[in-house]
């Protein structure tokens, strides 16, 4: 038994690379959404504000696996997308609404004294966003987003349905290699369990550190 | 348009079947969440410790691996189930793991000032947690379980995954046969779309009547 975990270590750290490859692009796709998503929610102009609400709505009541399908074999009649690439737009897609609600509660956060003080002191309104509001608000973004980012590590084991070689795509060929699912998936197991535990342990330092800093 | 009226009965049926398997699920997690979080707040520490991990684990896997080790992973060591009960399992296995911790957060919400007045005015334990720590905690926790029933609704669509014929099954049957596989799986996104607003819808109803309670 061990001997067949030694053997397809290998083939489970290729799936890891490919996993870690689409967790760090869909990552910058929903961050920079999630952030347009944001300020889109917390502009003054109705129609953006409609457009943003409604997105977040829609794509979050969706599930993950329904996104990167329609993603995937649909919009292969009007573009063709790579698997890779329809997996990050998917991916991107979905977590930018995460992503989004996190930014906008911490910039809602902010304490509302901090940019009246700053626009008093005759700051245009992006060097408010960005020099007072945004660093504030670093702080209440951390959590929520560690959390999802471990969300969306978990996520990308669903890319393997549109045949994406990512871990969970090693562990179920190698088990229809040798016979042994429960080996190979609790192999597997065993590394996305490692990732788990290394971003709930850096978030709960940084939330000790944060706390220390700001006391 | 044809496509979409040739293929909307099964789809129907088939989110029929995930409503039906949500809130099973839901109503068995629910119970054994409880049940869980009450080991976790006031068990013997090894009980504290089991629950513990279990939470970390069921969070830290991805869903899909999960239920493919109970469906695929268990036939290597001799038990084979069937896709629904396969699926069924999973679905309340994870859904435990989420619901402890909601359960547990609102029981401790709770001001402990509340627990006080309640042993000051000399009522017992038990009847503490049904008339005072309950009724609050249920209010305080109502929007983690709205979401809760959304989340359990959107597993059921890996339950395709394994073969079971649920919406996600219907679409991928219609997108195959009729080659438009854009309507049909935005048909699928619909009726997803439509059991989690009325979800949402219900949850919220239930809010405005819960805050009555505060």
């Amino acid at each position: 038994m061990l001997q067949q975990w030694v053997q397809y270590f290998p083939d489970m750290m290729k799936g890891v690379l490919i996993t870690l490859k689409l967790t760090g692009s869909s990552l910058v796709v929903a961050l920079v959404f999630g952030f347009i998503l944001a300020l889109m929610r917390l502009s003054t102009s109705k129609t953006l504000n409609l457009i943003g609400t409604w997105y977040i709505e829609i794509v979050r009541a969706v599930p993950v696996l329904v996104i990167i399908f329609l993603a995937y074999y649909s919009l292969g009649n009007i573009l063709t997308l790579s698997g890779f690439t329809a997996a990050v737009v998917s991916l991107g897609a979905f977590y930018a609404t995460q992503y989004g609600e996190i930014f906008r509660g911490a910039i809602l956060g902010v304490d509302k004294g901090q940019t009246e003080a700053a626009s008093a002191l005759g700051m245009p309104s992006r060097t408010i966003m960005r020099k007072v509001i945004l660093p504030q608000a670093f702080f209440t973004i951390l959590p929520p987003a560690t959390n999802q980012l471990s969300n969306l590590i978990k996520d990308t084991s669903l890319v393997f349905t549109i045949g994406i070689s990512d871990l969970m795509f090693q562990a179920y060929s190698a088990a229809s290699n040798n016979f042994l699912p429960l080996d190979m998936l609790l192999e597997a197991g065993v590394i996305y369990f490692v990732f788990y535990l290394v971003l709930s342990k850096l978030l709960a330092r940084w939330e000790l550190n944060v706390q220390r800093s700001r006391s | 348009m044809h496509i979409v009226g040739l293929y909307i009965s099964p789809i129907a049926i088939g989110a029929l079947k995930d409503l039906i398997l949500t809130i099973l699920s839901t109503l068995l997690s629910f119970v054994l969440g409880i049940l869980f979080a009450a080991g976790r707040l006031y068990g013997h520490p090894v009980i504290k410790l089991v629950i513990g991990w279990y939470v970390e684990i069921i969070r830290g896997l991805p869903a899909i691996l999960q239920l493919f080790i109970i469906f695929f992973g268990l036939t290597q060591i001799g038990i084979n189930l069937s896709p629904l009960t396969a699926g069924l399992i999973w679905l309340v296995a994870y859904g435990t793991g989420y619901a402890v911790e909601i359960f547990r957060s609102g029981i401790m919400d709770v001001a402990q000032g509340q627990r006080e007045a309640a042993s000051a005015l000399g009522l017992g334990r038990w009847i503490t947690m049904r008339k005072v720590i309950v009724p609050q905690a249920f209010a305080l926790m109502l929007p983690a379980l709205t979401s809760f029933v959304v989340l359990q609704l959107k597993n059921t669509t890996l339950l395709y995954l394994i073969g079971y014929a649920d919406i996600m099954y219907q679409a991928r049957l219609g997108a195959d046969a009729t080659e438009a596989p854009g309507t049909l799986y935005l048909m699928a996104a619909a009726a997803y779309l439509i059991m989690s607003l009325v979800i949402g819808r219900i949850g919220y109803r239930l809010e405005k009547r819960a805050t009555a309670y505060r």
